[in-house]
């Protein structure tokens, strides 16, 4: 079978204390729930959460939906962003299953980034080593007033942002990852296609921006 | 007496009262007073008492922060996980009830230190561990302790059935079985709509078509309508009518008479120059054959106002003729539907056809592309095999190919087709079972309900048509 492997990547830094942090781990809870009930994602969705604070950690490895459960999250540290990077091509590397004439490879990898600052890292080292992997599509999300979108355009063209990383708003943008992460296991699995970029997605509610 | 002493000493210094040495002697007649020893012991107590209290109340907080992960469950999925004390260092839990395990369908087995038994609904559950411990009064309330649980809906249940459009001018039967006599074989086909389709009340894309021919042929047609493409489902009912029709015209029939005579020639000299004549004969009868389908298919793309790649469809189709020397096997192929053929006794495989399977995920090839007809490969996609006798000739879209095989590589492996050929013989998770003899009153059931095997991630339309 081949499986739709989703990473998300998601700041941990200290400036995501409080309310931000916990509608994060809502916002995960959530879309596994909602997921679970979609026939197609749960047979095909694979789900791994990186987080980035001072470090970039894999805090649950590609996990089938149907086994996952998400771990608590604590916020604190810098931001980390390049060697969160540079973990998930490592991760890429050794789960994805690549195409053989012996074995049907994965599907390509979603890579969903949510942050609500500035890299404090040397990241463009880290993206150079993600850019060489290949993905169905990428798209990073900026949560807030401090994050930096002109960054996160270099990263992927799909780029999304949030006013303010409240509650509400975070909750919209998972809503948001869930319909889209539904959305590409329908068509891998009934058009054996994989989607390319933000245009093939659900449209984004009002609370996400477009950041062209 | 010395302890005592110590306390009161501590008692006194704690309220700033001295006790100076001149009356030491004092303090020691004070020590002896009955009231007081009663008091200092009431004191004792009541120390301890507090120090207990506060151990046993952090130890009761200790166990319901602790966090206990328990497997997620499935539901009708039989369910055991560990759930031992000891590994949760809970040696010093006197007593201890379940509440919430019952209503979804598990239980706790002491002897093997397991939750356990067969869920019966979905969703994230916290179940309530209640513990007393070890030096609680018997009759002290339990405590409480929250275990998330999450039971996962039974896949099988998320996929709703919903029957496709009638009125749709394209609609097709959801699902087909059939066995009908072909030739002097028999043909067990059955075409059936994928859940992916049934869950949204679309239509089945596969079709299929076999016929007898006049002069001792048969024909066995497989299409499979593109996903991506929107009337898909009439491309490939059309793809395999049309090959029938051209069959079936006087024009083609007259020169399938020629195939005999060059057959003839072949078996008296087996020489390169009369392999080399059938081949091209091949090549160009199944050749026409091919085109008029592109073409009845263009022909209708127009009239309908429809874009061509709308009637988008993979095509196989497979002649086959007994003859004194053996059976002569036609075929042509484009797309991913593979045809095999399966000697008496199953010990060769034939393949009469190479598929076309993209680098990436939907790189097939389909009947209505224009250039499949001017590619240098157009030449290799018709077969032509000559063999003594055989037990099965097996024709199968992606949807059967893609949960049986998985691979190409898997096509040419006769311990494949063996396994496949078991399967149906019954050795699959369901034990579903299909007799594969002309003689099975039951096999057209027994066949309609094996092709709803399940396999995780594979619910693609269903076609396979088995020459028997």
């Amino acid at each position: 079978m081949r499986r739709l492997p989703v990473y998300l990547l998601l700041d941990t830094s200290g400036s995501m204390t409080g309310e931000p942090i916990e509608a994060v781990k809502n916002g995960v809870q959530v879309m596994i729930s909602s997921l679970r009930q979609n026939p197609q994602a749960i047979e095909t969705a694979f789900i791994s959460i990186i987080s980035f604070d001072s470090t970039a950690k894999q805090l649950v490895p590609l996990t089938d939906l149907a086994s996952f459960q998400m771990v608590d999250i604590k916020a604190s540290g810098t931001t980390n962003l390049g060697e969160a990077l540079k973990l998930v091509a490592t991760c890429i590397d050794t789960e994805v299953a690549k195409t053989t004439p012996e074995q049907k490879g994965d599907w390509k990898p979603l890579v969903f980034i949510m942050t609500d600052g500035i890299p404090t890292d040397d990241w463009q080292i880290g993206l150079e080593e993600f850019k060489k992997r290949k993905t169905a599509f990428t798209v990073a999300c900026a949560a807030g007033a401090s994050a930096d979108t002109n960054v996160l355009k270099q990263i992927t063209e799909n780029v999304v942002s949030l006013d303010t990383a409240d509650s509400q708003s975070i909750a919209k943008f998972f809503t948001w990852v869930t319909a889209s992460i539904g959305v590409t296991s329908t068509k891998v699995e009934d058009a054996g296609k994989e989607i390319t970029g933000l245009s093939e997605l659900p449209p984004p509610p009002s609370e996400l921006n477009i950041v062209v | 007496m010395d302890d005592d002493q110590q306390i009161l000493r501590n008692l006194f210094a704690g309220n700033n009262i001295s006790v100076p040495k001149n009356r030491a002697a004092l303090l020691e007649e004070f020590l002896k007073e009955e009231q007081n020893i009663k008091a200092i012991n009431a004191v004792v107590e009541n120390q301890n008492l507090l120090i207990n209290n506060w151990k046993m109340d952090n130890r009761i907080t200790d166990i319901i922060q602790q966090p206990v992960r328990i497997l997620n469950a499935t539901v009708g999925k039989p369910y055991e996980t560990k759930f031992d004390f000891d590994k949760f260092k809970w040696k010093d839990i006197a007593a201890f009830q379940f509440e919430g395990l019952d209503e979804v369908g598990l239980h706790h087995d002491e002897k093997t230190k397991q939750l356990t038994g067969v869920p019966t609904q979905s969703g994230d559950f916290k179940i309530v561990f209640k513990f007393k411990l070890a030096g609680e009064p018997e009759d002290a309330a339990f405590h409480e302790k929250l275990i998330p649980l999450i039971i996962n809906p039974d896949p099988k249940s998320l996929w709703k059935n919903l029957e496709s459009d009638k009125n749709d001018p394209y609609w097709k039967e959801d699902n087909v079985t059939q066995f009908a006599p072909l030739g002097d074989r028999h043909i067990l086909v059955s075409s059936k709509r994928g859940r992916a389709h049934a869950n949204v009340g679309s239509f089945r894309e596969d079709d299929f078509a076999y016929r007898d021919l006049d002069d001792g042929w048969s024909l066995v047609v497989v299409a499979d309508g593109a996903g991506s493409a929107k009337i898909s489902r009439k491309g490939s009912a059309l793809a395999c009518n049309s090959v029938v029709q051209y069959f079936t015209e006087n024009s083609s029939k007259e020169s399938l008479a020629e195939f005999d005579v060059l057959l003839q020639q072949h078996k008296n000299n087996s020489g390169d120059d009369t392999q080399k004549k059938l081949n091209n004969y091949v090549y160009n009868k199944l050749g026409k054959a091919a085109l008029y389908v592109h073409k009845q298919l263009a022909e209708f793309a127009t009239k309908a106002e429809v874009p061509l790649k709308d009637l988008n469809s993979t095509l196989i189709f497979t002649l086959f003729k007994k003859y004194d020397i053996g059976y002569a096997f036609l075929s042509f192929g484009v797309g991913d539907c593979p045809i095999a053929i399966l000697n008496k006794g199953v010990t060769e495989v034939t393949l009469m056809n190479w598929i076309d399977v993209g680098e990436f995920g939907g790189g097939t090839r389909f009947i209505t592309m224009p250039e499949i007809f001017q590619n240098e490969k157009f030449a290799t996609r018709f077969g032509f095999k000559l063999i003594d006798d055989f037990s099965y000739l097996i024709m199968m879209s992606d949807g059967i190919y893609d949960p049986k095989f998985v691979v190409e590589a898997n096509l040419p492996n006769i311990k494949k087709w063996k396994e496949f050929l078991a399967d149906l013989g019954g050795k699959n998770e369901d034990g579903v079972k299909v007799e594969l003899h002309p003689e099975n009153k039951d096999i057209v059931n027994q066949f309609s309900t094996w092709m709803d095997f399940w396999s995780p991630g594979n619910h693609d339309d269903r076609t396979l048509a088995i020459v028997l």
